[in-house]
């Protein structure tokens, strides 16, 4: 390994530094971006990266990738496991067509030339296995964000309005799950799944509890920017996957009007576009794109991302267990349902995006149009993988969001239906490389809470990947292929000062950090400590003692204090 | 008169895998001899592990000795004729498109697996799961035939949906399981049949055990009821 480097000659767009397609070296020691005069030139190893485009690695803030769910997904999905990517050898084995083994995720990222990869809901009773997963993807950086939504102790800190319990119980389980932030599954919906309900809208009562989604909602992200935890609340909206639920959405989003954080947004919505459904039935579905975007432009402290459809095959996996139930009547596909005792469930189903279905159609259409229509400082590129589809199709959402005569050629041969359900056709707007650049590094980078990630300025994660495209002289327009082609396999990958991958091919294995917030400075941790061993001995399966994963289990765990 | 002959120059240690169909009798012995297969996790060449020789001209391969530890001889086949003199190993004639396999020994499971034309027959025994889908796959064997002179296992024709299975002797339990389509005969006995059966037809000699969700009309039993199905079973 070189504890040096010397990137030269790369033409570098690093959109939170300013830097717009320009040509310029960059430095890095000791896994850090540094200042030119840090490195001795002969020390350091150099890359030319003449006429080819260097970023910062890329960023997947939502991603199925380690836990119940995805292994579940891999054990009722044999079929999934026929594509053999690599064969044992200096690296592991990797297998799956869409939904990968550990390693095959790790390598598929690098690949690409992205660095991070968050799992974007943890099942907190299933923490353990969850970081054994993730200890089992090498390559990227990673976290996961446990699910609070239908957490009885939130459930009863919500309803009796005692904040300084909430706060203390999320600092409580983020540490104990070793977790990022605060995701939130159709609050109240999956506890009413218990029942075998679900909640229509925002005031619906929770069964067994005096509180409604709204109160959830506003009452975790009270307690979250209380708290300043990295991460904003990351919520899947109640009612995914209904016709007409695009409404719940927007009314979702103004639930936080006015309130304020000077360095991030203060509620993520995440793949919207399961969220982003008009009509009222499935007959007189239509895109409610328009109405989502205009929301969240309007407003300055929330980010969304995209959860674009890939036509092929994918896996719904979601903490929303009602809706996957939904999804299993509807298709007649295979359907698992986890119960994660007291703290919400899951479901998994297989799916397959086809474009000559209108309804699949409309949704890949509703996807590119929250992405087209949304400020680009405000929508993040996801697949919401593997809900969406791949992740190894970034580059192909890239490139469409880039080219409306791409987006003309595929339209032609999707559903007509899009035509009159969407407003995708008449979209003319074509985002800048910068703009993806930002939505796919520092966008996420910034939606995280991680000041490190996302950009190449001084003091920043030497995460890198340079592509063989030349900003300078690609017409994004016209040249989608070149787009999508240089976007699929990075020329290198380099991961805190490592380069993993050269010419497109993998060439050392390497183990990312597992971030997880530390936030029991910021409440009266012995508040909840009654409460802990009431739940635990009355409803739980295991001892409160028991419960949880330690630091030193973990392979290299990063240990965020605030 | 033949084309190809191939014999393994060891006994394996771990099984083989070799795709290996009588479209390689178009090839000469030396790129032949560079086929690649799986030993193991190794990738080595097929002449690493067999000995290969060429008389004639017949699109024909002939696989002289013990092929029990060697998978998925004929995968993918679309002409031609293989004859494999002992025994052969799982997943013979997978996805078969067309041509004759000929096993003059026993075969292993997943024999002609999702195949799709061409002919089968075993002159011993065969294993289990004959015809079958792949796990999670919704489709089984959808045309073509194979014949099993001996005995076979359990699972024959799962989610098959066309073409014909024939055994002479006896075979398992959950015979036609999820069958869509297509024919099995069983001359001798079987265990459990028909088990959510959608379509097709299922003939049997000897005993047997049907689901009881089945219901005779005009001397053959109709179902899997419990799916709608239309399927058919009858006395041979
Ligand atoms: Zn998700």
């Amino acid at each position: 390994m070189h504890h040096m480097l010397h990137i030269k000659n790369g033409i570098v767009i690093d959109p939170k530094n300013g830097v717009k397609a320009e040509k310029m070296d960059i430095f890095v020691k000791d896994g850090k971006i540094v200042e030119e005069g840090e490195i001795s030139k002969n020390e350091a190893k150099v890359i030319d990266a003449s006429n080819k485009l260097v970023v910062a690695g890329g960023v997947d803030m939502h991603a199925h990738i380690a836990g119940s769910k995805i292994n579940t997904g891999r054990t009722m999905r044999p079929e999934e496991m026929r594509v053999v990517r690599l064969i044992a050898n200096k690296f592991r084995t990797a297998v799956g067509r869409v939904l990968l083994t550990s390693p095959a995720i790790g390598y598929e990222y690098a690949k690409m030339g992205y660095t991070s990869a968050f799992e974007a809901a943890q099942p907190p009773i299933g923490a353990l296995h969850t970081h054994e997963e993730l200890d089992s993807i090498p390559m990227v950086d990673k976290a996961a964000l446990p699910v609070f939504g239908n957490w009885h102790f939130v459930l009863k800190y919500v309803a009796e309005k005692d904040m300084e319990k909430l706060k203390a119980f999320i600092a409580w389980a983020i540490e104990r799950t070793k977790g990022f932030g605060v995701k939130v599954v159709n609050p109240g919906g999956v506890e009413a799944w218990m029942y075998g309900g679900n909640v229509s809208s925002l005031d619906d009562q929770v069964p067994g509890f005096n509180v409604t989604p709204r109160e959830i909602i506003t009452s975790l992200v009270k307690a979250t920017e209380e708290l300043q935890l990295n991460h904003s609340v990351h919520l899947h909206c109640n009612r995914l996957g209904v016709p007409g639920n695009y409404e719940t959405t927007v009314e979702s989003i103004k639930l936080v009007d006015g309130i304020k954080n000077d360095s991030r947004q203060v509620l993520h919505v995440t793949h919207v576009q399961f969220n982003a459904y008009a009509g009222d039935s499935w007959r007189t579905v239509a895109s409610g794109a328009e109405a989502i975007a205009k929301t969240v432009n309007a407003m300055d402290n929330v980010t969304i991302d995209m959860g674009q459809p890939i036509f092929g095959h994918a896996t719904a996996m979601t903490g929303d267990a009602p809706f996957q139930f939904t999804l299993h009547r509807l298709t007649g596909s295979r359907w698992s349902n986890k119960d994660s005792e007291i703290e919400g469930g899951a479901g998994i189903v297989p799916i397959a995006y086809l474009p000559k279905n209108p309804v699949h159609a409309l949704q890949w259409a509703i996807g590119l149009e929250l992405g087209l229509l949304t400020d680009s400082d405000k929508v993040v590129l996801t697949t919401d993988y593997p809900n969406g589809g791949p992740f190894t199709e970034y580059p192909y959402i890239m490139a469409m969001l880039m080219s409306k005569k791409m987006r003309e050629g595929e339209l032609e041969r999707v559903s007509p239906f899009v035509q009159k359900a969407s407003n995708l056709p008449a979209i003319d707007v074509e985002k800048s490389l910068e703009e993806v650049i930002h939505m796919t590094r520092s966008l996420p980078a910034r939606v995280l809470g991680l000041p490190n990630k996302g950009h190449l300025g001084v003091g920043a994660d030497a995460d890198i990947a340079i592509y063989d495209l030349n900003p300078l002289e690609v017409d994004t327009s016209n040249d989608f292929e070149k787009i999508y082609k240089a976007f699929k396999t990075a020329v290198y990958t380099i991961k805190d000062g490592n380069i993993l991958v050269k010419d497109g091919e993998m060439v050392d294995e390497y183990w990312g950090k597992t971030y997880w917030v530390d936030a029991r400075g910021k409440a009266d941790m012995e508040a909840i400590k009654d409460d802990l061993n009431e739940f635990f001995s009355k409803y739980y399966t295991v001892e409160l003692q028991n419960y949880g994963v330690e630091e030193r289990w973990l392979k290299k765990p990063e240990r965020i204090v605030i | 008169m033949r084309l190809i002959i191939i014999k393994p120059k060891t006994e394996f240690v771990v099984t083989v895998e070799a795709e290996i169909t009588p479209d390689l009798a178009e090839k000469n012995v030396e790129e032949i001899k560079r086929f690649k297969v799986y030993y193991g996790k190794d990738r080595v060449e097929l002449g690493e592990l067999f000995e290969v020789t060429k008389e004639g001209d017949d699109k024909k391969l002939v696989l002289d000795g013990d092929f029990s530890r060697v998978k998925w001889i004929g995968c993918r086949m679309s002409d031609g004729e293989i004859v494999v003199k002992g025994n052969v190993g799982a997943n013979c004639g997978a996805y078969m498109a067309g041509g004759k396999i000929t096993i003059e020994g026993n075969a292993d499971d997943w024999l002609g697996a999702e195949m799709r034309d061409g002919e089968i027959v075993v002159k011993g025994n065969a294993g289990n799961l004959i015809g079958c889908a792949y796990y999670g796959n919704a489709t089984g064997m959808s045309g073509g035939k194979i014949v099993i002179e001996g005995n076979a296992g359990n699972y024959i024709g799962e989610k098959m949906s066309g073409g014909e299975i024939e055994i002479k002797g006896n075979a398992g339990d959950f015979i036609g399981t999820e069958m869509k389509g297509g024919t099995i005969i069983i001359h001798g006995s079987c265990g459990f049949v028909g088990g959510d059966m959608k379509a097709g037809e299922i003939k049997i000699g000897g005993e047997f055990e049907l689901v009881p969700t089945f219901v005779m009309q005009e001397g053959t039993w109709v179902g899997d009821v419990n799916v709608k199905g239309e399927g058919i079973v009858r006395k041979l």
